[in-house]
């Protein structure tokens, strides 16, 4: 058994499953409210990438960094997290609030929309060519240095910091889902939402207050992928969005704790399968988990069958 | 029951009417068999100029454009650049081929990027009679005779890379018969196709190889990294986009693995592939460390700012050879494609932005075509052959 394998693609997959379940919590939270699968929400990750690479533009670029790494890395992921959110809120505000009451299909298809339109856009304001973070050549090289770990194998600085940044982000949002009273009124929007109004609950401060979380998560995972692997470009929304549906759809859509462990299910299989199958097959390894999950457990791994009253 | 047999009686009318006029249209070619060179000639561009590869074909295009722009202000004759954006996607390629196609102003067309895109537009073009020249597609198959006449490249195919890139490995790079080189495309036509003659080359020497196939749209290459083993002496890397190749060698050298990263001429590019110990192979030096092309290049980054690819120049040097095609076909104020596409593919240029000089040969590809290795050391790109 080749352990220094075994163990280097089980920190990648953790790794990469924490970016995705930041995305995913985003999907997940939104479906659980608004019954909406916000497609743009992959988009919104690449917004966030784009203003942590603009804190690194501004702050004299990667191998000129004017202030300390740990300062940096606060300011990207503050500014990411709050551009990410302002503009989720946007989002809903102009492309969704009115079709709140629309049949399905039509804000699936504005999400959609919403999607292409950002994409396009950045690459008009910003240009199509690849950006990188380059943290293998910033003053403390985060991406380059880090720890050994059993069998000789490695995990970089970036690396502990995307998974030790999801937990503390996840540990936050379960925190404020459970303990506060926006939280509870989130919680209880999702339950029922009509009730929920009933109830003297503002719907629509519950709304926006859920995009501007799931999309703040987004804007951080953003940031967490560009430190750790380095490249932003304007299409790079469309391949993680998809990654993470998936993940939230086999951790069970509209479920928290299974949009995590969805995240961490995808990234593991991703990097399994390239280490032990083929690269490949990864994609076929991914889609083949969403089939079976679907076959087997229709509502994800942790989400619970909805019961509709005939 | 009447109205119904009245609903058939309109269609079939209609269908029939479509047959007759389908039959009776010319094709685009004899419609406009010569047009007037005094209001100035149109070149097509096909180019993904947007969509994943875009970062590529806008850079195509700008060196093409600016070509073009320069040409214009100190000639009478005027060429005039008609863009299309394939987003490197076969399908769309076929739809804008047949605009310009079916545009009588356009009398050749650069482009497109991809060699899957020229096997689809190919037989449009052919049909129209235009001749097509890509700065990119270097599958071989595309010059093996099919498209002969109205074909060409300013650029090397994979028949000349992957040989070059296999036999210094094995005389160079500590690969033996035995030991092991994993081949890694990004899942586009231009990197398979490369990555399997290689591949190819070094099993015939009796290397190892390790085939693998990674997204264009990956960032994270850790877990394939982790298979790199001690007996790994190179990792292949011909990747269409530099900074992917950056990006794999950078965590290569992050995981501590002792493999050279050796890329192709898609990975060329001093701004954005700099990791040192890396190789790339190019068959030209990079133009913007020619001196002889100093001027060209600020005027170039004058009207568009940013880095530029390695797949850029080469359309320069097509559009010059369009413009060296159209002048001769000009010369008694009238053109035709038939013209054009004979003109260019004997234009004969003594010296080129590329570094040497551009001549073809009857199949359409570049004559005395070779392919240079060089060694990144200390960020600069150093011949080593």
């Amino acid at each position: 058994m080749n352990w220094n394998l075994f163990v280097t693609e089980l920190v990648s997959g953790i790794t990469h499953g924490s970016v995705y379940a930041l995305i995913a919590l985003g999907y997940s939270m939104v479906y659980g409210i608004l019954k909406l699968l916000n497609f743009a929400h992959g988009d919104i990750y690449m917004v966030g990438s784009f203003i942590g690479f603009g804190i690194i533009t501004v702050s004299g670029g990667a191998t000129n960094l004017g202030m300390p790494v740990w300062l940096l890395l606060f300011v990207m992921l503050f500014c990411a997290m709050l551009g990410g959110g302002l503009l989720g809120v946007m989002i809903e505000r102009f492309a969704y609030r009115r079709l709140r009451n629309a049949p399905r299909i039509a804000p699936l298809i504005t999400a959609l929309g919403v999607s292409f339109f950002l994409e396009n856009a950045a690459q008009l304001v910003l240009g199509a060519q690849y950006r990188s973070y380059n943290s293998f050549s910033w003053k403390n090289p985060i991406a380059l240095h880090g720890f050994t770990l059993p069998a000789q194998a490695r995990i970089s600085y970036a690396g502990v910091i995307v998974i030790v940044g999801t937990v503390v982000l996840v540990v936050g949002l379960t925190l404020f889902v459970q303990r506060t009273q926006l939280g509870k009124a989130m919680r209880a929007t999702s339950f029922d939402r009509e009730a929920a109004s009933m109830m003297g609950i503002d719907v629509d401060h519950v709304i926006v207050a859920t995009f501007f979380i799931g999309s703040a998560l987004a804007g951080a995972a953003g940031v967490f992928n560009g430190i750790a692997y380095q490249q932003v470009w304007p299409y790079m929304g469309f391949t993680a969005g998809l990654y993470a549906f998936i993940a939230a759809v086999v951790g069970g859509i509209g479920s928290l704790p299974g949009a995590v462990l969805g995240g961490l299910t995808i990234g593991l299989a991703q990097s399994f399968s390239i280490g032990y199958i083929s690269s490949t097959f990864s994609d076929a390894v991914v889609f083949g988990i969403l089939i079976a999950v679907m076959i087997v457990r229709p509502s994800g791994l942790l989400g619970r069958a909805a019961v509709s009253k005939v | 029951m009447v109205r119904r047999f009245g609903l058939i009686a309109i269609a079939a009318t209609a269908v029939v009417l479509a047959i007759v006029s389908a039959a009776a249209a010319r094709p685009a070619a004899q419609a406009a068999a010569t047009a007037s060179c005094s209001k100035g000639v149109s070149i097509g561009m096909q180019a993904p100029i947007t969509g994943p590869a875009g970062s590529i074909g806008s850079d195509q295009l700008h060196w093409a454009l600016f070509y073009f722009t320069q040409w214009n202000k100190t000639h009478k004759l005027k060429i005039h650049l008609v863009q299309e954006d394939t987003q490197l996607d076969p399908s769309k390629a076929s739809t804008t081929a047949q605009a310009l196609a079916s545009n009588h102003a356009v009398m050749g067309v650069i482009g497109p990027a991809g060699s899957d895109e020229v096997q689809a537009v190919a037989p449009i073009f052919r049909k129209a009679g235009l001749a097509f020249a890509s700065g990119s597609a270097t599958r071989v198959s595309l010059t093996s005779g099919a498209w002969k006449g109205y074909f060409f490249r300013d650029v090397p195919n994979d028949g000349v890379q992957g040989p070059t890139d296999a036999d210094y490995m094995f005389a160079n790079l500590g690969v033996t018969s035995g030991s092991s080189v994993m081949v890694v495309d990004d899942q586009e036509s231009y990197s398979t196709g490369l990555a399997d003659i290689v591949g190819q080359a070094l099993s015939g020497k009796g290397v190892k190889v390790d085939r693998e196939s990674v997204s264009q749209k990956a960032t994270d290459f850790s877990s394939l990294i982790a298979k790199v083993t001690s007996s790994t002496k190179v990792v292949f890397l011909p990747f269409q986009i530099a900074s992917e190749a950056q990006l794999f060698a950078q965590q290569l050298q992050a995981q501590g693995k002792t493999a050279i990263a050796f890329g192709s001429d898609g990975t060329f590019d001093a701004t954005n592939f700099t990791v040192n110990g890396s190789y790339i192979s190019f068959f030209a030096p990079d133009v913007t460390t020619i001196p002889a092309d100093a001027s060209i290049v600020n005027v170039f980054h004058k009207q568009f700012p940013g880095a530029t690819s390695p797949f850029g120049a080469p359309n320069y040097v097509l559009a010059q050879m369009y413009a060296t095609a159209i002048t001769k076909a000009c010369k008694d104020g009238k053109i035709s494609r038939a013209e054009v596409r004979k003109d260019v593919l004997k234009v004969s240029l003594k010296s080129t932005i590329l570094g040497g000089p551009m001549r073809l040969t009857a199949n359409g590809d570049v004559a005395g075509a070779k392919f240079h290795i060089f060694k990144i050391e200390n960020g600069k790109y150093v011949t080593v052959a």
